[in-house]
């Protein structure tokens, strides 16, 4: 095309929209910068009026989020040793000492296990469906295909109901396997759609020419799809595994203790007079982090993935 | 014709060879793919289903297991669909349904429209406006409290900065003609970047012929915006506004996190209020019944999603 | 119009899918209007016949 195609949008005009754009992305990054900058300061700096925007950096929120801690009288506080590290000193200087860690450790832990064994789950599973999907004449297939669709689009608080009762039957209530499977239930609708459309655009001539070559479909399978379907299958395990990190409304409602995950336990954070805010948004932080990192790996696929696969630039 | 050229390799080889070649055919494996996803929905999604309709029609409560269940017939439904409070939650769901839509059309493919003016660094500042789509709703809902703190939060602070307003003379979560609007403001912050993709993917499908056709016949750029521009992208938003409509039909983590139903139940939409009587009142039957009424409208919206959705595809 | 009606008399896939699309978001509207309680009591029959008989219809040829 010429330098002076006639849709070529003008310099003012690229400014212009340029500017506009930017302007937008700072507005709406404001609230992510400050749970950043919150985590890092003082609570007394954290409430201060106006908000401060330069404040002298701690680690005190962390050093919350990860400890429990006591208050002890200053005659007590004398006889310790002197303090071991940063940490240490910081909580010592509020009169308090560091009693045991916190749950948030346990708690980020029990997201990764569910995390990661829903995805695990979901992504081996919904890749066998969709190759089926994709290759083989199944009867019925659009009304599966809807059907497994429309799973994903039920509110969780309505289906709750009877997981709730089910699992309660099962012993599966508070636990690790119980949520892997719920949260593998919910994300397998959007493996298979996502994961059929990646195999869909795989040539079908380089499983015919590997039948040929006297592979079994099954080997033709692992050995020539799976491989070419490698980036596809990528990105879904990504947006499984951010669904299941973010859920909340089943992990508040089926979990308590030991399978509790992060987003249940975050808001639950509590300081002197109500939440403590620097280490709630430490947590924040931390638990944000690699959604943050995962979304800029996945920005080429994102549109996919939220469209069920519809949409493929 | 594929079948055939298998076929006939597999006719000039040896019989051990052959079997081989074919393993388990191509139907069991279908089966075999196919099958443990049927059989996880089956157990996860369709039972428990099946049993929320069966519920629907005692009176069971799931906190007195030892107490005599009476089937109820219609009465639940009954009592549902006559009820002024439910009907009060419904509407507050259209209220945060209808404006967070209208906002996020509006702002989202104005975006759109703008990125697409392909400008030096879009792509970068593309992936930026998308972050807040993708972090947990539940943390950061908890944390706009925090920004809409009367005393100490941002958000008051910038009002008091542009406007003058005292920043402690509102509450954006307490007050009742406030909050309606405090938890559309986070929701459009959060989900506008998602209208944006879909609109920017329409605009993007949009090829530079029809526009360039347009000039020749000096169509205006005003023209040219509504009778291009505008029908090209519909289908793309057609399907944004029906998945956002799903989505915040549905809405709890976000809102549950922001101000619990309150002030009053001024903004406990439907999925806060069917919590409310299924895991604090432990109504079983009643809110079954309530559960199914939401499954069947979703149900039904998703049937004109996944229509919306072929009719993209076939772009 | 013509084809329209023509194709419910002939049940064509297309026609009866948009009747049924039609009652699905009259049941909605229905079910969160702030005007009247009645058609807020007898929406969830509307949606559930509309959904009913887009499931039906989606099987009829094309």
């Amino acid at each position: 095309m010429s330098a002076h195609s006639i849709t070529e949008p003008s310099a003012t005009t690229k400014w212009i929209s340029g500017g506009l754009v930017v302007a937008y992305a700072v507005v709406t990054l404001i609230p992510l910068l400050w749970i950043v900058a919150t985590g890092f300061k003082t609570p007394a700096d954290a409430i201060s009026y106006p908000p401060k925007v330069v404040f002298d950096p701690t680690i005190e929120g962390y050093v919350n989020l990860f400890t429990t801690r006591t208050r002890v009288t200053p005659e007590q506080l004398e006889s310790l040793p002197p303090p071991e590290g940063i940490a240490e000193e910081i909580v010592r200087s509020y009169g308090m000492v560091i009693a045991g860690p916190s749950r948030f450790g346990e708690r980020f832990m029990n997201s990764v296990v569910i995390g990661f064994g829903s995805t695990f789950l979901s992504v081996f599973l919904g890749t066998l469906a969709a190759y089926a999907f994709s290759r083989f004449k199944i009867p019925l297939s659009d009304d599966l295909l809807f059907f497994i669709l429309s799973t994903r689009m039920m509110p969780p608080i309505a289906v709750a109901i009877p997981i709730f009762l089910m699992y309660r039957q099962l012993g599966l209530s508070d636990t690790h396997l119980g949520m892997i499977l719920l949260y593998t239930a919910v994300n397998i609708s959007l493996a298979v759609w996502l994961l059929k459309g990646f195999i869909d655009e795989i040539p079908r001539e380089y499983e015919e020419a590997a039948l040929i070559d006297g592979y079994t479909r099954f080997q033709a399978f692992y050995k020539v799809v799976l491989p070419q379907a490698a980036t596809g299958i990528a990105s879904t395990a990504i947006f499984c595994l951010i669904f299941a990190w973010n859920e909340y409304a089943f992990a508040v409602l089926l979990t308590s203790g030991t399978a509790q995950t992060a987003p249940p336990f975050i808001p639950t954070i509590i300081g002197v007079g109500g939440q403590d805010w620097p280490a709630v948004a430490a947590g924040a932080t931390l638990f944000l982090l690699p959604v943050l990192i995962f979304t800029v790996l996945l920005r080429k696929h994102l549109l996919r993935g939220i469209t069920f696969g519809a949409v493929r630039k | 014709m594929t079948n055939s050229v298998i076929t006939a390799a597999a006719e000039k080889t040896p019989p051990s060879v052959a079997r081989r070649v074919r393993g388990l055919s191509d139907r069991a494996i279908a089966w075999i793919f196919v099958a443990p996803t049927i059989f996880l929905l089956l157990a996860i999604n369709i039972f428990p289903l099946i049993w929320t309709v069966r519920l629907s029609f005692t009176d069971y409560r799931a906190n007195r297991l030892n107490r005599e269940v009476e089937w109820v017939g219609l009465r639940n439904y009954e009592r549902i669909l006559t009820d002024d409070g439910i009907w009060m939650n419904m509407q507050a769901t259209a209220h945060f349904l209808v404006w967070t839509i209208v906002f996020q059309v509006l702002i989202g493919f104005a975006l759109a429209y703008l990125i697409n003016k392909k400008f030096k660094g879009n792509a970068l500042w593309t992936t930026i406006i998308v972050l807040p789509m993708m972090l947990s709703p539940a943390v950061v809902g908890n944390f706009w409290t925090f920004l809409y703190q009367p005393q100490i939060g941002l958000i008051n602070y910038m009002v008091e900065f542009f406007t003058g307003i005292p920043a402690s003379s509102f509450s954006m979560l307490g007050s009742v003609e406030l909050a309606p609007w405090s938890i559309v403001i986070v929701d459009t912050w959060m989900w506008t970047p998602f209208v944006m993709l879909i609109c920017l993917a329409g605009l993007r499908s949009i090829p530079d012929y029809i526009y360039e056709a347009a000039e020749i016949d000096r169509a205006s750029k005003w023209r040219q915006f509504w009778t291009i521009t505008v029908p090209m992208v519909l289908p793309f938003l057609m399907l944004a506004v029906l998945f956002r409509g799903i989505e915040n039909f549905k809405m709890f983590d976000l809102v549950v996190q922001l101000t619990g139903g309150g002030p009053g139940s001024v903004t406990e939409l439907a999925s806060i209020n069917l919590k409310r009587e299924a895991f604090e009142k432990w109504r079983t039957g009643y809110s079954s019944a309530y559960a199914v009424i939401l499954f069947v409208t979703i149900f039904g919206l998703a049937s004109i999603y996944v229509k919306a959705l072929n009719k993209v595809k076939a772009r | 119009m013509r084809d329209f009606l023509d194709g419910i008399v002939r049940l064509r896939r297309g026609p009866w899918e948009m009747l049924a699309t039609v009652l699905i978001a009259l049941g909605v509207v229905m079910l969160m209007q702030p005007l009247f309680l009645w058609a807020y009591t007898w929406s969830f029959l509307v949606t559930l016949t509309g959904t009913v008989m887009f499931l039906v219809v989606s099987h009829f040829p094309e």
